[in-house]
């Protein structure tokens, strides 16, 4: 049996009273992104040629591009900042930022403001006539005659 | 005697991941427990057939948020031996750095949420604060906390710099010496050892017979390690398994903390003994499609993984299928529930580390 006075932990601990807390003051001070840390991807329209080679290697299929209309889009919720695509563009016009991106993107929203799939979900259930027309009953087995 | 049935999972305060336990009470002892595996499934295996083999090992990382370098590494290193690629040696090594690294943080990471679950949330802090400093590291040396990207098929894409190997390995020797303090606490504290030891106890024997991997077959005694196998350079470092006798808690829990002390052991000799110079190349291009199939084995935190890629010539694989450590775990902490005291399932269930997103892929 071990001996219950022995106590590793009680030096750690009264320690512990006296320091200084292992955790910072967020958000008041918050601890600066290491250089050439994966943040946020970001893009630059005016060097990009359209090519689309970065839309063809990303494995999240996150990225959109429309040479036609002259249009390219990120979706950051998609977006795992694996990199692949700074390292496909040619032209430098994507890069990693190492800043990390705010929780909320747009892609959240839809254009009236609702998220998307908000109809789906908020469609008006069907009406109970309708169930008791097609035979009043959950039983799926047809009533015999 | 009546029986009740009590689901333990897929939330649960001890759980740290969603792990579905249908547990048979007779009283207050465990009659029978089974599991429900699939609450997590995200089709990742089969995801390999709409994404290019050169990105897939991007998404392969997401199986896991605590091996995922090693799930990435044991990845390229499949497509790599289909392809018969040259790894440089740089790389190679690089890789080994990052996946001890990734050890390290995984046992801390467990023995903090092992803490926790027997009760000495005191231990949760100090682990997880340790376990902060290797992820500075990871985050300085490949950009991500958890998720590192860093692998590629041919190598890796960030190179560490002489300087910062050094720094990284003084880093970690003051963290070995922080450690030992709290090891010491694992060791000897009268309250653990109350609470562990004799605690589902799983025998060598049953353990072969159940096919137990990693920490939880080297705390019964077996020498079981797949680094023993000398490949991806394990060959030219010099470390012995780490194994208990016990075979209960307490054995499992001392393993994780001994491996912590030896992959910083291994850190330094890696650092001692890698190719050192400026501009050594840390990547081979690689052209064509795979074509073939290999079987690829890695030592994870948690075990042996065992990867199968079957490639067929275009730029989509035609079968992945990962074996993960847990999944060849769950046996044994089946095994070892029944018949023990209701109280003491979140012990059992905790030391054999389920990573309960590697196993549901």
């Amino acid at each position: 049996m071990a001996n219950p006075l022995n106590l590793p932990m009680a030096t750690r601990s009264l320690r512990n009273l006296v320091s200084r807390p292992a955790t910072r003051r967020y958000p008041t001070v918050v601890r600066p992104p290491f250089e050439g840390a994966r943040g946020t991807l970001e893009f630059d329209l005016e060097s990009c040629v359209l090519c689309g080679l970065c839309v063809r290697r990303c494995p999240t299929l996150a990225l959109t591009c429309n040479r036609d209309e002259r249009l390219f889009a990120i979706d950051q919720l998609r977006c795992i900042a694996c990199g692949v695509c700074v390292d496909a563009c040619n032209k430098h016009s994507l890069s990693l930022s190492p800043n990390r991106r705010p929780v909320h993107t747009r892609a959240e929203i839809g254009v009236d403001g609702r998220r998307p799939g908000y109809e789906e979900w908020h469609k008006p259930e069907p009406e109970p006539a309708a169930a008791t027309a097609a035979g009043g009953s959950d039983s799926t087995e047809p009533v015999p005659a | 005697m009546k029986q009740t049935v009590i689901p333990m999972g897929p939330q649960h305060p001890v759980l740290p991941e969603p792990l579905v336990l249908d547990l048979v009470l007779e009283d207050e002892r465990v009659v029978d427990a089974i599991p429900m595996i699939g609450y997590v499934h995200r089709g990742l295996e089969a995801m390999v057939e709409r994404v290019e083999y050169t990105e897939m090992g991007y998404v392969i990382e997401r199986i896991c948020g605590i091996c995922s370098f090693m799930h990435g590494m044991a990845y390229c290193v499949a497509l790599e031996d289909i392809m018969a690629v040259e790894v440089p040696e740089r790389a190679r090594w690089l890789r080994l750095v990052w996946a001890e690294l990734s050890r390290v943080q995984s046992h801390l990471l467990w023995l903090g949420l092992g803490g926790d679950a027997f009760g000495f949330e005191n231990l949760l802090m100090q682990c997880w604060r340790m376990r902060e400093e290797v992820l500075d590291v990871f985050e300085q040396t490949t950009g991500g906390r958890i998720i590192h990207s860093v692998n590629r098929i041919g190598g890796v894409r960030r190179d560490i710099a002489d300087s910062e190997l050094t720094a990284i390995v003084e880093r970690l020797d003051r963290l070995a010496i922080g450690f030992e303090a709290t090891a010491r606490v694992f060791r000897t504290d009268p309250s653990i050892r109350h609470r562990l030891e004799g605690v589902g106890v799983l025998s060598g024997d049953d353990a072969r017979r159940l096919g137990a991997v990693g920490p939880m077959a080297r705390a019964s005694g077996i020498p079981l390690d797949t680094r023993l196998l000398g490949e991806h350079l394990y060959d030219r470092l010099e470390f012995e398994p780490i194994v208990e006798a016990g075979g209960d808690c307490l054995a499992r829990v001392l393993v994780r903390v001994r491996e912590v002390q030896q992959s910083i052991g291994l850190i330094h000799q890696l650092v001692d003994r890698m190719p050192k110079g400026e501009d050594l190349p840390i990547d081979t291009k690689v052209r064509g499609m795979p074509q073939g199939e290999t079987f690829v084995r890695l030592e994870q935190p948690r075990g042996e993984v065992a990867y199968y890629v079957r490639a067929n010539g275009t730029k989509f694989l035609e079968r992945f299928r990962a074996r993960t450590p847990t999944f060849a775990n769950i046996p044994s902490m089946i095994h070892l529930v029944k018949g023990c005291d209701l109280a003491d399932v979140p012990n059992i269930v905790l030391t054999i580390d389920p990573c309960i997103s590697c196993t549901e892929r």
